[in-house]
């Protein structure tokens, strides 16, 4: 017979979400279920009406962790909808904009995960905050990569955290010689720190996936060699920008796209039948209490060519690079391997960008009600906004967020880990959840959606 | 605090570079500071009061060469909001050490941003040299337009510089005439922000200028903070400045003080009857706002 | 030393970047944890799952009362913690979430957000979306030296936080029209600029001297009348900024 674990709320990672686990009697999962519970903010509906300025402002702060995607996927979506081409050099401040973001995101997903590792070749939980080495280190390179990140952000995009230079048709302003050449003595000084802290991180990954157990709550717990393995497919639009429906050839195809509501797909009404007092910190739900996913859901579950896909790192080096890691441990080190391609990035287009060039396009049509799409690929994946825009107001706006596309799969990823180590796969997977509180594009919608951009 | 704020030293001064003296308002002060500060590195650029399409209509800009420091010399006596700029100036800019110059009113609004960073992130340790200058009461561009066009009988066009002193307003063109109007008459004008203004001399700028208490030309400079001390110190060093002290120079700190004691005085009753500014129901009074007491 | 004070962070309705503000102190946030606070709560850092006593509880986000753990969590916060701090403009004004009108799925019933102050008592206002880090490692050393300082630390620490506590109770409802309400309309606008520099998103811009407000723009965050010198300015504590300044940078050193 196999028993009911909750572990709700979930911790270390962003927004409210639980697992609801059946688990057999070793305690392994068999079925496990990862859904938010996060208050529905609605921007999807809440949009509708604003100016195609207003709303990617919004949207951005679905998320203030990746809101440079949100940002991005809104405005360009508005500029799919009105039809308008950006400067060359608005486009490489964006360019820009996206690898910082990619570098403070991943290096914060480093805190939230580091607490279920080890110090390599020990026993010894990594707590980030300890002032003991080889930790302080470690959390003062992320720390300091994370400054080098958000000060680029803040140079091109006005604020570290919602950037508010980014406006349809382009940026508010160019950047002038002198933050270019900061900007550059920043992301040559990120290189090479970057560099170090992948090799590190990678070490510490590898070595919980070689260690066989770990101590959970005074409980020691095997880690199975298929730690977090699924057999679903992945999803990506580019190795670091992304797509949008004004390219010539678009990498994001909407009518692959359909979507079920949790009631099909999450389980149905239990009751807690088991439950740990001692799993960290506060214990699991108490045996009795009643859970329901079904109900409690917060999001829509979207398929891709009718399937659950993972979205992130993993699927950009699986599409772009063929990497191969699988499991909870191959998705971390795929985050990690993405760490350098970041500073890079930010190099080649500090290069190329004319700090005289314009940043605004010259005419910024109000837009005649046409759909329009821009698919980001944010930090933990492809994240796609699709709008309507007439008379410069937002008639339809759609969200498709990361984490929405990987709670499904994640979930599937849980089959076969011990219970007690779940939320690793969950944090591997995605520590990102307010952000997938805002979409569902019902089926009629979204048959439009397709009609329009098969036609 | 009394009439005329901390400060460390106060000097009656006048830069020794003609180029500057030449399109100041006063001592060159403010700009040669700037220059000197720029050259030194102890700012990589500064918010000044620049240029417009508009004659004497101001516009904040970033400035980091001493050619744009001297097209932006000399006073506008109207509004330049100088701070929307602060925070811009560390973003796109790409600033580490900003220097700013602003009214006393702007001065605080500085020191309010830094100690209280409510929408200014990542600004308060990148100010780094905030020059205050003297403002008894600032007037909107439409108010200049009459003083100047209508009171004092010349185009905006033609006006080469304004100034405030003994108790009138003048107006030098480009073509050497010079109109006049007394001071007295320019109050009904003045922006009314102004008048619960309780700072005359930038008393929270690191260092703060006017010509009031100096000799025509020169200028009475208070060296405030720490910072403001060792720039003041280097610029002396440098030779950048002729001073004289302030006891040998007419009218002399008296009349600093004497200005600065009026318009706060005035400005304090002005504060004061907001209390009572209205009539409730019952009888008693109804309140305006007070800034200095509560949000 | 002193011992620490406990610090957490409630998560409601707000998007994190309130919380990502706090780690963007680098350096500062581990010489914070080191040696003034402890962070005792906050989902997306620490382990702990329920809500525990605190000295300084910070709260993200605004509360919607259409979902009833928010709710409970909110006063179950107040309940336990010494001084609560509505932190960011979403718990302080609602900032975006008072646009929420519902009616998405998968959960279209929850449709009523609404500032934190409506549902408790708050203690201090921390605007904008999101907070600057200096601003929340200004406040954190200033509840510390409120609560594990002398009496001289406790008196500048009380002047420091007053306007602070003065905004929670001016009211919940913010907008860049409060610069026409409250300051301009008021007689008090000195068009300084500092309005149009705080905005984040850059509603506002400088016309002859005055702001103007694109109100199809603003995100109801009030940062602009927080910051701006005529909202408030208490001269017992700007008259010594050099000091203060200074207490805070040594802190952190
Ligand atoms: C509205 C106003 C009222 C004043 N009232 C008095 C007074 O009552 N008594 C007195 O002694 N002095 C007063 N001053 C100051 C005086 O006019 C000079 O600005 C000051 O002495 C500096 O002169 P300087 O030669 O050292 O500076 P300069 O080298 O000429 O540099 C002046 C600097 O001020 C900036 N500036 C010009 N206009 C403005 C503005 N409107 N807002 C902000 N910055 C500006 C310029 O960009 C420049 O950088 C007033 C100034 C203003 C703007
Ligand atoms: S009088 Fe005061 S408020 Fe008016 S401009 Fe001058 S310093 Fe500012
Ligand atoms: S105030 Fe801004 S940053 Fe903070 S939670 Fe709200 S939207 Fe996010
Ligand atoms: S105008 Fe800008 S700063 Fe003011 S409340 Fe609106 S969004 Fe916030
Ligand atoms: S910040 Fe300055 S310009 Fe803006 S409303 Fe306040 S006083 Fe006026």
């Amino acid at each position: 017979m196999s028993k009911v674990v909750e572990i709700s709320p979930t911790t270390r990672h962003e927004g409210h979400s639980k697992l609801v686990l059946k688990v057999n009697d070793e305690g392994i999962i068999e079925r496990g279920d990862w859904l938010s519970i996060t208050p529905v903010r609605g921007v999807e509906k809440l949009a509708i009406g604003k100016t195609m300025e207003q709303v990617p402002k919004i949207a951005s702060r679905v998320c203030g962790i990746c809101p440079i995607a949100h940002t991005l996927a809104g405005v360009e979506a508005m500029e799919a909808s009105i039809g308008c081409e950006v400067p060359e050099d608005a486009k490489l401040l964006r360019y820009i904009l996206q690898c910082a973001n990619r570098m403070h995101s991943h290096a914060l997903h480093n805190i939230l995960s580091l607490p279920d590792m080890h110090i390599p070749g020990t026993d010894t939980k990594i707590n980030p905050f300890s002032r003991e080495e080889p930790v302080r280190s470690a959390a003062l390179r992320i720390q300091r990569l994370r400054e080098i990140a958000q000060t680029i952000g803040e140079i091109v995009g006005g604020e570290a955290i919602h950037p508010s230079n980014p406006r349809v048709g382009g940026m508010y302003t160019n950047i002038t010689p002198r933050a270019k050449a900061k900007i550059y003595d920043l992301a040559k000084e990120g290189r090479v720190l970057a560099q170090d802290h992948m090799e590190f991180m990678i070490s510490v990954f590898k070595d919980f996936q070689r260690r066989g157990t770990t101590v959970v709550g005074g409980v020691d717990v095997p880690i199975p060699d298929d730690f977090g393995y699924h057999n679903q497919g992945y999803m990506a639009t580019a190795p670091v920008y992304g797509s949008s429906s004004l390219d010539e050839n678009p990498t994001w195809y909407p009518d692959r796209f359909t979507e079920v509501r949790p009631w099909d797909w999450y389980m149905g009404e239990m009751e807690v039948s088991e439950a740990d007092p001692n799993y960290p910190i506060g214990g699991t739900t108490p045996v009795g209490t009643k859970t329901w996913p079904q109900m409690e859901a917060c999001t829509g579950v979207p398929l891709y060519d009718g399937q659950p896909v993972e979205v992130g790192p993993r699927a950009r080096l699986v599409q772009f690079r063929n990497y191969d890691g699988r499991g909870a441990m191959g998705l971390q080190i795929a985050r990690q391997m993405e760490f350098p391609e970041t500073m890079y990035g930010i190099i080649d287009a500090v290069d190329a960008l004319n700090t005289s060039g314009s940043v605004l396009a010259d005419e910024i049509p109000q837009g005649d009600g046409s759909l329009g799409w821009a698919a980001n690929e944010a930090p933990r994946g492809t994240d796609v906004h699709l709008t309507r825009v007439k008379d410069g107001r937002v008639q339809y706006f759609s969200m498709l967020v990361p984490t929405t596309w990987n709670f499904p799969t994640c979930s599937r990823a849980l089959t076969g880990a011990p219970w007690r180590i779940a939320e690793v796969i969950v944090r591997a997977y995605d520590p990102c959840v307010s952000c997938a509180t805002h979409m569902l594009v019902v089926d009629e919608e979204k048959r439009l959606v397709a009609q329009k951009l098969i036609q | 605090m009394d009439v005329l704020g901390n400060y460390k030293s106060v000097i009656s001064a006048r830069s020794t570079d003609r180029d500057i003296l030449k399109k100041a308002q006063d001592g060159g002060i403010i700009t040669t500071l700037f220059a000197y500060a720029l050259e030194e590195g102890i700012i990589d650029g500064a918010v000044v009061a620049g240029p417009s399409d508009e004659p004497w209509r101001p516009k904040p800009m970033v400035v980091s060469t001493k050619a744009e420091l001297l097209a932006a010399a000399g006073t506008r006596y109207t509004i330049s909001p100088n701070i929307s700029l602060i925070k811009e100036a560390t973003r796109s800019y790409g600033l580490d050490r900003v220097g700013i110059v602003g009214t006393p009113c702007q001065i605080q609004a500085i020191r309010k941003a830094q100690l209280y960073p409510i929408g200014m992130r990542d600004v308060d340790d990148k100010i780094a040299l905030a020059l205050g200058i003297f403002c008894m009461e600032n007037l909107s561009y439409q108010a200049l337009e009459a003083i100047v066009e209508d009171h004092c009988n010349q185009k905006m066009e033609s006006v080469k510089k304004m100034d405030i002193g003994k108790g009138k307003f003048t107006v030098y063109t480009e073509r050497g005439a010079v109109s006049q109007m007394p001071l007295k008459l320019i109050h009904k004008y003045v922006q009314p922000g102004c008048n619960v203004c309780l700072d005359y001399v930038a008393n929270l700028a690191d260092i703060s200028s006017g010509s009031v208490g100096s000799p025509d030309g020169w200028s009475t400079v208070f060296v405030r903070s720490m910072k403001g001390n060792a720039v003041w110190d280097g610029a002396i060093e440098a030779g950048l400045f002729e001073t004289k002290p302030m006891d040998q120079v007419k009218p002399g700190l008296d009349m600093v003080k004497k200005l600065s004691t009026d318009k706060i005085t005035k400005n304090q009753k002005n504060v004061d009857a907001r209390k009572t500014a209205g009539l409730r129901a019952d009888g008693t009074p109804k309140g305006l706002r007070n800034p200095y007491e509560s949000p | 030393m002193a011992e620490k004070i406990t610090i957490g962070e409630l998560h409601l309705s707000g998007c994190t970047g309130c919380l990502v503000t706090l780690a963007d102190n680098y350096e500062g946030l581990f010489k914070l944890l080191d040696d003034y606070a402890d962070l005792v709560y906050a989902l997306t850092l620490v382990d702990v799952r329920h809500v525990p006593e605190m000295d300084v509880c910070l709260v993200e986000g605004s509360c919607c009362l259409d979902d009833k753990l928010s709710v409970e969590e909110l006063k179950e916060a107040r309940a336990k913690s010494k001084v609560l701090v509505a932190y960011g403009g979403c718990a302080a004004y609602g900032n975006i979430t008072r646009f929420c009108r519902g009616g998405q799925w998968n959960q279209p019933g929850h449709a009523s957000y609404v500032p934190i102050s409506e549902v408790v008592d708050v203690d201090l206002f921390l605007p904008s979306c999101p907070p600057c880090p200096q601003a929340i490692r200004n406040v954190a050393v200033m509840a510390y030296l409120l609560l594990k300082g002398d009496d001289e630390q406790k008196k500048l620490a009380t002047a420091y936080l007053t306007p602070l506590m003065q905004l929670a109770q001016r009211g919940n409802e913010a907008c860049g029209c409060d610069l026409m309400y409250d300051v301009i309309n008021q007689g008090l606008c000195i068009g300084c600029g500092t309005c149009a520099g705080t905005c984040p998103v850059r509603a506002i811009t400088m016309e002859y001297g005055r702001p103007n407000i694109n109100r199809d723009l603003c995100i109801k965050c009030g940062a602009c009348y927080a910051q701006c010198p005529r909202s408030w300015f208490n001269f017992d504590v700007m008259n010594n900024y050099e000091s203060i300044m200074n207490v805070i940078k040594g802190a952190m050193e």
